[in-house]
């Protein structure tokens, strides 16, 4: 996605896909993470700790990687679909443990 | 009190730990004494120095419970270098005497 | 967009940094002061001026406090719009009552939480808090704020601004930015091991600068990445509520399979029921705790259900001996005093957890490593600030020559977030020496007196550093820094002087004839910061003597 009209517009794209579309891929980590450490047994609060704390590293990564990655295309394709997907996933998984 | 002692010795350590770590490079060498580093000298202040930093954990391990003697032992090399790198910009004499056991 | 990696790092360093420095300055400096708030507490509160006492008997002391306490004013605004129809005129269904103190407290604070009939959500409750004297019982004014534990606490978390938490979400997002600051930083820094003991303070400004910036940066490097992490830990549900939106059905379930399993009811019965002897309960835990090797105080203890048959006391181990803030919970039937459960040893993953959170929040009893904290907080600060300094000096003299005020407006807000923050500091710790402690009843409360004198001072600092600035458009260095340095000093002398007057409380009488180390400390640290605030001045004097001498910058007209 090089076709940006303005530095200004590319640098608040850059921003933007860091914050957001990285929170969205870490909620999706953590919803899937507690979900599927839950139904391998872990306690659950015990699987909601974990996940946070390695939810919060991939959200560290994830907005480097906004910054760091030539192509924001595909940090949205990875953060926002990848994020998708696993919270999907996790619901998916809560409706069979209920 | 004895854990005054070891968390005591456990800074003393660090300090001449940190103090032989920095001596090791050759900017930091000159400034004390006022000649270049050679290479056996080197690699004999990183390996005290690395040694001194591993009793210094040991010494925080001795004193407290594993879980706050590792925080003490970080916080300390912190402190630590700290204190060498002052002692370097504003008093590098003070370094000569850990020079002597190694270089006379 | 960027040519590479290390030049997007650079980018994302320096303007992330910048733009979050600002907040980032308050969490390190009041999370620093935090590391000492319960003795600041006492400076302010000088009728809690004892030595640090142990959980009180419960029918002596707690049970009379907390029969009398109802929920706070605070709490029952909050719940107003989510009742069906007027809010009850008192709460005497009590969810639970809680009371705790660590090594460090002479006086004990005292939570309650109560069911209101007929709320939205039945989940959901109002509080009550209340501070006593656990020698006689006695509350505590609720006037007097503690300025350490209920103010520059609460600051450096959320910076004291709850509407619809805000603030917690700007010092998250400061949290994060200081995790990428650091990592791009070590990915800037090229020379980071030759580098690691060089400072030259007799070099020029941006060489000297930059030094000093590396080094408080790189040598505390575990320091300020764990405490940045830890603190998103801590506040991870608030970030991520994820088990209580999205995942809440997994949730409510959990709650159901772990009241089956330990034994601790969830919901009252209904029917009421007598309360055992709570002091015999928490003897009974004493002896559990010294058989299993491990002898300790009651850090937390809590009562569940309270007056129902369902209710359930629950006495934690005070976890001063270690990482974790309490533990080994034990707990008993309320209307019997059976032991209904023995915690077991914590789980790897709890362990790991808990270690996280608990080199954080800092409850253990260990001083050293508590002025270790301070130090770690504090060359944060001087990193941070560095950062500043580096930013406008870079572009100090182009800004001047192309009259661009990129620079002035920076340097301006750097004054403000650095000597500004530690003027209003010391301001609020002046007013609560100086406010009456009665004041006429149309003034607003004196905690909150004080909070409003600190927020001004910090603005009038602010309004000095803009209106001294012109000289940064000039290339040079704006006044504003050394006249606040000297303020700094001359204020904190005054406060030290003010305990004085006001308290009788001198350093002579607090580290000798009769030592109390909680005030001294204070006195002493403000004594410091006046020696290091005039240094500062004297030699940003000298710099700025030197400079004059030198040739003008030539500024372009605009």
């Amino acid at each position: 996605m090089d076709t940006l009209s303005s530095p200004r517009m590319a640098i608040a794209l850059r921003i933007s896909t860091a914050i957001f579309a990285g929170y969205g891929f870490t909620w999706g980590f953590i919803a899937a993470a507690t979900a599927g450490l839950f139904a391998l047994g872990m306690a659950f609060h015990d699987a909601e700790h974990l996940s946070a704390i390695f939810g919060l590293v991939i959200y560290l990564c994830a907005f480097l990687w906004s910054f760091a990655a030539r192509s924001l295309g595909r940090v949205w394709a990875v953060l926002v679909g990848g994020g998708a997907a696993m919270a999907i996933a996790a619901s998916l998984l809560q409706r069979h443990l209920i | 009190m004895r854990e005054a002692i070891f968390l005591g010795a456990a800074l003393i350590t660090g300090l001449i730990g940190m103090g032989w770590l920095s001596l090791a490079m050759d900017t930091h060498w000159q400034q004390v004494r006022s000649e270049p580093i050679s290479p056996p000298t080197t690699v004999r202040l990183r390996l005290l120095g690395t040694l001194l930093l591993t009793s210094s954990l040991g010494f925080c391990l001795a004193a407290d419970h594993a879980s706050m003697a590792m925080l003490v032992w970080v916080m300390g090399l912190a402190a630590s270098a700290l204190a060498i790198a002052f002692t370097l910009t504003w008093r590098p004499r003070w370094l000569k005497v850990l020079t002597r056991p190694i270089q006379p | 967009m960027f040519q590479n990696f290390r030049l997007s790092m650079a980018w994302l360093h320096t303007w992330f940094g910048l733009a979050l420095g600002f907040v980032l300055m308050a969490c390190f400096f009041f999370g620093s002061l935090s590391v000492f708030d319960r003795e600041i507490d006492r400076w302010a509160i000088p009728s809690s001026r004892f030595e640090p006492q142990p959980m009180p008997s419960f029918e002596k002391v707690l049970r009379p406090a907390f029969e009398q306490m109802q929920p706070s004013k605070a709490s029952l605004d909050f719940m107003r719009d989510r009742v069906n129809g007027p809010m009850p005129e008192r709460f005497d269904t009590v969810k639970s009552w809680a009371a705790y103190t660590t090594h460090r407290d002479p006086v004990l604070s005292l939570f309650s939480g109560y069911e209101v009939s007929n709320a939205k959500d039945p989940e959901e409750g109002v509080w009550g808090n209340r501070t006593i004297d656990p020698r006689s019982g006695i509350a505590l004014s609720d006037d007097q704020l503690k300025i350490g534990s209920q103010f520059f606490y609460p600051l450096h978390y959320s910076l004291n601004l709850q509407w619809k938490s805000v603030g917690y979400w700007i010092v998250g997002f400061a949290a994060l930015a200081m995790l990428a600051a650091l990592v791009s930083g070590v990915v800037m820094h090229r020379k980071i091991f030759r580098e690691f003991f060089t400072f030259r303070p007799k070099k020029a400004t941006q060489r000297s600068t930059l030094d000093l910036h590396n080094m408080t940066g790189v040598l505390a490097l575990p320091f300020h990445f764990f405490f940045a992490f830890t603190g998103l830990v801590i506040f991870a549900g608030i970030y991520f509520p994820v088990t209580h939106t999205q995942l809440e059905p997994l949730h409510e379930l959990h709650e159901k399979i772990e009241a089956r399993e330990t034994g601790l009811p969830h919901d009252r019965a209904g029917i009421a029921a007598p309360l055992a002897s709570v002091d015999e309960m928490m003897n009974e835990a004493r002896r559990r705790w010294a058989d299993k090797g491990m002898a300790g105080e009651v850090g937390l203890l809590s009562l569940n259900h309270v007056g129902d048959a369902n209710g359930y006391v629950s006495v934690f181990r005070a976890g001063t001996d270690r990482i974790a803030l309490v533990g080994d919970g034990i707990h008993f039937k309320a209307s019997t005093g059976e032991v209904l459960r023995e915690d077991p040893p914590r789980t790897v993953v709890d362990s790991i957890n808990t270690f996280l959170t608990g080199l954080h929040l800092q409850h253990f009893r260990h001083w050293l490593l508590r002025w270790m904290y301070v130090l770690g907080g504090l060359m944060g600060c001087v990193c941070i600030a560095t950062g500043f300094i580096f930013f406008v000096e870079k572009r100090k003299k182009q800004h001047a020559r192309t009259g661009q005020q990129g620079a002035r407006v920076v340097d301006a807000l750097a004054v403000t977030t650095v000597t500004g923050m530690v003027i209003a500091t010391l301001v609020i710790l002046i007013a609560n020496r100086l406010l009456p402690q009665i004041l006429p009843a149309s003034w607003p409360a004196r905690g909150d007196l004080e909070q409003y004198l600190f927020w001004a001072g910090w603005g009038l600092a602010m309004a000095h550093a803009f209106m001294r600035s012109a000289p940064v458009a000039k290339g040079l260095m704006n006044p504003a820094w050394r006249e606040q340095c000297r303020a700094i000093a001359a204020l904190a002398v005054l406060a030290v002087l003010l305990n004085w007057f006001t308290t009788g409380d001198h350093l002579l009488k607090t580290v000798w004839s009769d030592t109390y180390w909680p005030v001294a400390g204070v006195d002493l640290f403000l004594l410091s910061g006046a020696w290091l605030a005039w240094v500062s001045a004297r030699k940003l004097n000298q710099r700025t003597a030197a400079t004059r001498s030198a040739p003008h910058i030539r500024t372009s007209h605009a």
